[in-house]
């Protein structure tokens, strides 16, 4: 038995190309079938975990999931602001324990600035009700005194290396190369500890910082002839007029579909107020048909990977004759050869599967920046969860697949490959 | 100076109908809310998902069809919670439209309260509504309670709300 494994290895390695080329197959079609799993589990959760604690995110009317995509997650754009006055007269609600104003829109080096309160860093929770913490520094302070006071997510100070008490410019817009408002740089008071979620990627300044910088600013552009200098916005009303959304937390959770019926019908301003948890889970029910449709398709492809190792085995079959019947003329059962060839199957899926890992491995680091930018934190490393099922699964098929090979040859006659044809 | 005014008038209207819910018929709407040990079911039918008329009934078939769905809604065994968490119905509450002559749609809403020895235990609410109102084909149901909130929908071959 030693023996015929050896011999079944060395004729597999004198078949390398072509096994070769249905591993490639087979690598990248499971590494096709672990990413649509990955993105899929690393998107909810990543979405799942970068709010908790919040119970209403109000905005201006739009889509729910448009909503929660800029106001948590940083991406897309609000079509309205919503102005102060409406957020004053919504807090007013008995049922409202607190309530933090996000405005969002301009950025630094391609990371959004979001201009709230220090009160943001004392509400906001994420993943399993967990607080913010400061890896250094403090919160900006309130009001005037920390007009120009920027607080980093982790990220941001670490691609870019900053530290505490460095000095930046913002960006009008999210284009990184925008108008920018470099009369007016902040110093950085804090940086926040990692968190895994779009805070990571977050500026954060005062709301007041966003009027001062916008003091001498008309319709998306500098007004011509008129510089405010940085030390001179103290003496102007720098409360906001206007914000992109707000963060709401209730006195009792319960009490939500009340307070978010009161806010939908405010009659001051079209505003709208979403549950995220309720908004999420409809944004999966509205893509469970996208996602599971993209998981058939590439089951399907690992199929097609595992079909051709079938047939390229099954081909090679045909050559073979004469060497399995030498085998089996040196003592091999045809059991042997069953196991032989079904063995070299299994041995081909597997190479292929862990090539699949390595591929994917290799693929999520290359797009965790891009998928970041959606706020999809890509889980590099090792498969977990479903992705065992999937590897457990793709193996017991590329096993199957073997089986019929491994059935001819058991079946092939000895005198049949011994006797010369042609 | 009128056209203004008429503008922003309209305006204010458009928007005001987008403020109501949305009226879809065969779809109606749960909310579920856990607060301690009270469970809160709010669910808010259009009137035809329940009889197959949205106006005031106009013989005897058709108060008896708005009798039937009161009665329906009012069954305490509407709503079963999980039996771990052993919750009692405290209170069943239904409004029926008035029909007071806006036209358009109606709604009915019924409210049902339990009180849970064991809330924590409460992973799941089962509906029989399905069985009774053959015309509704879908709840749209979110639920919040200590856990977060959430969304399901409902059908008749899925009639359970999940924690």
């Amino acid at each position: 038995m030693k023996a015929v494994l050896s011999l079944a290895l060395k004729s597999a390695w004198a078949r390398r190309l072509t096994l070769g080329i249905v591993l490639v197959a087979i690598a990248i079609a499971s590494a096709l079938l672990l990413a649509v799993e990955r993105v899929r589990h690393d998107a909810r959760q990543s979405f799942t975990q970068s709010v908790s604690g919040v119970d209403l995110v109000v905005g201006a009317r739009s889509s729910g999931v448009q909503l929660m995509l800029y106001a948590v997650f940083r991406s897309g754009s609000a079509t309205h602001n919503l102005r102060m006055d409406s957020f004053d007269a919504i807090v007013t609600n008995p049922a409202i324990d607190w309530a933090v104003p996000l405005i969002l829109g301009d950025s630094h080096r391609g990371h959004p600035v979001l201009g709230t309160t220090p009160a943001y860093f004392e509400r906001f929770r994420y993943a399993d009700a967990r607080p913010l913490a400061f890896a250094t520094g403090r919160p900006f302070a309130g009001g005037i005194a920390g007009v120009f006071e920027a607080v980093l997510g982790s990220e941001v100070a670490r691609t870019l290396g900053y530290r505490s008490g460095d000095r930046i410019t913002l960006t009008h817009g999210m284009a990184a190369a925008g108008p920018g408002h470099e009369d007016k740089p902040f110093a950085i008071v804090g940086i926040l500890a990692p968190t895994g979620t779009p805070v990571d990627r977050t500026v954060h300044v005062s709301p007041e910082a966003i009027t001062a910088l916008h003091l001498d600013w008309a319709g998306g552009a500098p007004l011509p002839g008129l510089a405010i200098p940085a030390e001179q916005v103290r003496k102007f009303e720098l409360a906001p007029q206007e914000i992109t959304a707000a963060l709401i937390g209730l006195k009792n959770r319960a009490d939500v579909f009340r307070v978010q019926r009161q806010i939908n019908a405010y009659r001051g301003e079209a505003l709208m107020a979403v549950m995220p948890g309720v908004a999420l889970d409809e944004l999966w029910q509205t893509l469970a048909a996208i996602e599971s449709t993209l998981f058939v398709l590439s089951a399907l492809v690992v199929a097609v990977g595992l079909a051709g190792l079938a047939a390229t085995l099954l081909a090679a079959l045909d050559q073979r004759r004469r060497e399995l019947a030498i085998l089996r003329s040196l003592g091999a059962s045809p059991g042997d050869l069953f196991f032989m060839l079904a063995g070299e199957a299994l041995l081909v899926t597997a190479l292929g599967v862990i090539l699949g890992i390595v591929l994917l491995a290799g693929a999520s680091v290359l797009a965790a920046p891009l998928a970041r930018e959606f706020g999809i934190h890509l889980s590099p490393g090792l498969p977990g969860g479903n992705e065992w099922t999937i590897l457990a699964s793709i193996l017991a098929t590329g096993l199957a697949a073997g089986l019929i090979p491994g059935w001819r040859a058991w079946r092939m006659a000895l005198a049949d490959g011994l006797t010369p044809r042609n | 100076m009128k056209r203004p005014l008429l503008f922003a008038f309209l305006l204010s209207a458009a928007t005001a109908t987008l403020a109501q819910h949305r009226h879809v018929h065969g779809e109606g709407r749960l909310d579920a809310a856990l607060d301690q040990d009270t469970l809160t079911l709010n669910l808010e039918l259009p009137l035809d998902a329940a009889v197959g008329f949205e106006r005031a009934p106009k013989n005897d078939k058709e108060r008896a069809a708005l009798a039937a769905a009161e009665k329906i809604l009012n069954d305490p065994a509407l709503f079963r919670p999980a039996a771990a968490a052993q919750c009692a119905l405290q209170s069943v509450q239904v409004g029926m439209p008035t029909f007071d002559g806006s036209g358009g749609h109606a709604d009915i809403e019924a409210a049902h309260t339990f009180r849970c020895t064991v809330p924590a235990a409460l992973n799941s609410v089962e509906t029989t509504l399905f069985q009774s109102m053959k015309r509704l084909y879908r709840l749209d149901a979110r639920r919040v309670g200590p856990g977060g909130q959430g969304a399901q929908r409902l059908t008749p071959n899925k009639p359970v709300l999940r924690w």
